[in-house]
C-alpha cells in the first residue's frame, strides 16, 4: 500500500475528496481521473451519492474501467439511461451538485479556456473547443476541474479566450488543491512533498493561502480503492503526471 | 406493405450532394457512423458541413482527406489516451475549414430550434463565454418578468442526419442499446435522415416493443446494414473499440489507404 501521493493519485484522489454524501456527480468525455475519481470514491466513502456519467450511466456497476471516459461500458448496471440531453438539462435547472469539467488554462476566478492557445482566429494549438463548460459551469452548485501539469502556461493570470465562465469551485493539480473562496481560487492545500514558495512559484495568478497546509495523507481506504481501480498501474502510466 | 428502405452503403452515400451539412450520430469513438464517412471519402464528397457535439475520428479523417469545408462543434478529441484529433487540429490552423465553436449544449438548442420548427431556442449558461460574442449570439431578457437574461442560439439544421444504430427494420425503424448520445434530437433537427446498423430486425419485434425505438420508420429515408460498421470504434453491446486500429490511424507513417483498406465493409463487400 502506498504511503504518500504520486501525482497521479494526488489528483485522483483529492478530486475524490470533493464528492459529498446525497449529492447527483457527474463524469464527462475526456475525463479520466474524474471517473476515477467517482468510481473511487464509491468504493472508499461509505455515505451514498448519485453518480451519473455521460455514457448514460445512473448509479452503474462497469464490469471494468475503461480506458475512455464515455465507453458505454460506464453503464453497465445501470438501471436507467439517461442520455446527453437529459444530464445537461439537469445541470441548467439546478440539478447537477457537483460536475467535473476538463480545461486547458484556469484563471484566478476559475474560469476555464478549452478553445485555444493563441488568437483564437489564428490559433497557434486549436484545442477540442466549448464542450460541457460554457453551459455547464455556469449552472451546475460546483464544478471542479483538473491540470496534470502545474505551471504558470495552464494557471494563468489571463486566459486567451474564456470558453466557460462561472468559476471552478474547485481545481486539483499534481502539487496543489485550490478552492473557491470570495469568488476566486483560494489555496486548500499543497502536496507534501511541495511547498507554498513553490506552488506560488509555479501559478499564474496571485491568490489567498490563509490556512493552507500540506495535504492529508491517502487514507488506507482510499490507496485501497484506487489500486483496485488500476491494479496493474495503467492509467497511472497513461496519465504521465509528473510532480515538475 | 410499406416499401423496404433498404440501400447499400455506396447507394446511401451517392444520394449525398457536395455542400452538404450533415449531423453525425455517436460520441467520439462511441457509436459513430463510421462506415459511413469512410464511404464520403470514397466517392470523393467535397466541401461537407459536419454537425456534432463531440466528433472524433470522424471529423479527423474527413478533414485528412479534405472533404470538409465547415465543422459546427462542441468538443473535438479523439479521446482515450489518443488526446487531440491531429488532421483536424491542423486544418483549423492553417484556415483549411472554417469552425464554428459550440458548447455542445448550444449546438443542442440549435437542433432543438429546428426540432420544434422555430427560428431559435434558449439555452441555459453561456453567461460569460466569449463563445457568445463569438458566434454573434444573442440574448434576451425574459418577457414575463423575472429578470434573467437568456440567451438565445439560431436554429441548425442540417441537410441529413446519419446515425449508427444495432438494429433496423427494413421499414426504418430503429433501436439503439445504451446511450442514444445526441441521435434522437440530430434525427428530428434534419431535413432527411440516414440510418446504418448493425443487424436487420422484422417489423414484428419493433411492433412488439414500440417503446425500444428510438426513430419511427416514416422519418428514415434509408437504411445500410453494415456489421461492425462503428468500427474503429465501438458499438454496444456488440463491440469495443479496437484500440490498436485507432493507434494504427494515429500513427503519420501509415498511410489513409491502408487504413481505409483494412476497414470492416470493405471485406463485407468482398464476401459478397
Amino acid at each position: 500500500m502506498p504511503e504518500g501521493w504520486s501525482g497521479f493519485s494526488f489528483i485522483v484522489t483529492n478530486l475524490a475528496r470533493f464528492v459529498r454524501p446525497g449529492e447527483v456527480t457527474f463524469s464527462g468525455v475526456n475525463s479520466t481521473p474524474p471517473m476515477l475519481a467517482c468510481l473511487l470514491a464509491k468504493r472508499a466513502y461509505d455515505f451514498e451519492f448519485v453518480y451519473i456519467n455521460v455514457a448514460g450511466g445512473v448509479q452503474p456497476v462497469p464490469s471494468k474501467i475503461p480506458i475512455s471516459s464515455s465507453d458505454p461500458v460506464l453503464a453497465e448496471g445501470s438501471a436507467s439511461i439517461f442520455a446527453n440531453e437529459d444530464f445537461y438539462d439537469l445541470c441548467t435547472r439546478g440539478g447537477m451538485d457537483l460536475c467535473f469539467l476538463g480545461a486547458a488554462q484556469v484563471d484566478g476566478l476559475g474560469q476555464t479556456n478549452v478553445s485555444v492557445i493563441g488568437d483564437w482566429h489564428h490559433p497557434k494549438v486549436r484545442l477540442p473547443g466549448g464542450g460541457g463548460g460554457a453551459v455547464m459551469l455556469p449552472t451546475a452548485r460546483r464544478a471542479v476541474t483538473w491540470r496534470t501539469e502545474h505551471s504558470r502556461r495552464t494557471l494563468v493570470e489571463k486566459l486567451d479566450f474564456v470558453t466557460a465562465a462561472g468559476g471552478m469551485a474547485g481545481v486539483v493539480t499534481p502539487i496543489a488543491v485550490f478552492v473557491k473562496r470570495d469568488g476566486r481560487l483560494a489555496l486548500q492545500s499543497w502536496h507534501p512533498e511541495a511547498s507554498l514558495d513553490e506552488v506560488r512559484e509555479r501559478t499564474g495568478f496571485a491568490f489567498d493561502a490563509a490556512g493552507a497546509s500540506p495535504t492529508a495523507l491517502p487514507t488506507q481506504r482510499e490507496a485501497r480503492a484506487l489500486l483496485s481501480l488500476d491494479p496493474e498501474g495503467q492509467f497511472e502510466r497513461d496519465a504521465r503526471v509528473a510532480l515538475r | 406493405m410499406p416499401q423496404s428502405k433498404i440501400v447499400s452503403l455506396a447507394e446511401m452515400v451517392a444520394r449525398v450532394p457536395d455542400g452538404s451539412s450533415i449531423a453525425l450520430g455517436g460520441s467520439f469513438l462511441h457509436r459513430g457512423p463510421f462506415a459511413f464517412v469512410r464511404e464520403l471519402i470514397r466517392q470523393r464528397r467535397r466541401n461537407l458541413e459536419i454537425v456534432k457535439q463531440s466528433p472524433g475520428y470522424d471529423i479527423d479523417i474527413l478533414c485528412r482527406a479534405g472533404c470538409v469545408g465547415k465543422a459546427r462543434a462542441g468538443i473535438v478529441a479523439m479521446e482515450g489516451n489518443f488526446g487531440l484529433a491531429p488532421w483536424y487540429r491542423r486544418a483549423v490552423e492553417k484556415g483549411e475549414i472554417v469552425l464554428e465553436e459550440h458548447a455542445c449544449m448550444t449546438l443542442t438548442a440549435g437542433l432543438r430550434a429546428s426540432a420544434f420548427g422555430i427560428p431559435f431556442q434558449p439555452v441555459g449558461g453561456v453567461h460569460g463565454s466569449d463563445l457568445a460574442a463569438l458566434n454573434h449570439w444573442a440574448s434576451i431578457l425574459d418577457p414575463y418578468g423575472s429578470g434573467r437574461e437568456v440567451w438565445v442560439i439560431p436554429a441548425i439544421r442540417p441537410d441529413i442526419a446519419v446515425i449508427h444504430a444495432n438494429e433496423v427494420s427494413a421499414e426504418g425503424d430503429t433501436r439503439v442499446y445504451g446511450t442514444s448520445n445526441w441521435d434522437r434530437i440530430m434525427t428530428r433537427a434534419a431535413k432527411r435522415v440516414f440510418v446504418v446498423a448493425e443487424k436487420l430486425e422484422a417489423l414484428e419485434s419493433f411492433q412488439k416493443r414500440p417503446e425500444l425505438t428510438l426513430v419511427p420508420g416514416f422519418m428514415v429515408e434509408a437504411v445500410a446494414v453494415v456489421p461492425n460498421g462503428a468500427w474503429p470504434g465501438s458499438c454496444w453491446p456488440h463491440y469495443e473499440v479496437d484500440y490498436p486500429a485507432v493507434e494504427r490511424y494515429m500513427d503519420t507513417s501509415g498511410s489513409l489507404e491502408e487504413h481505409m483498406a483494412s476497414a470492416p465493409e470493405i471485406a463485407e463487400a468482398t464476401h459478397a
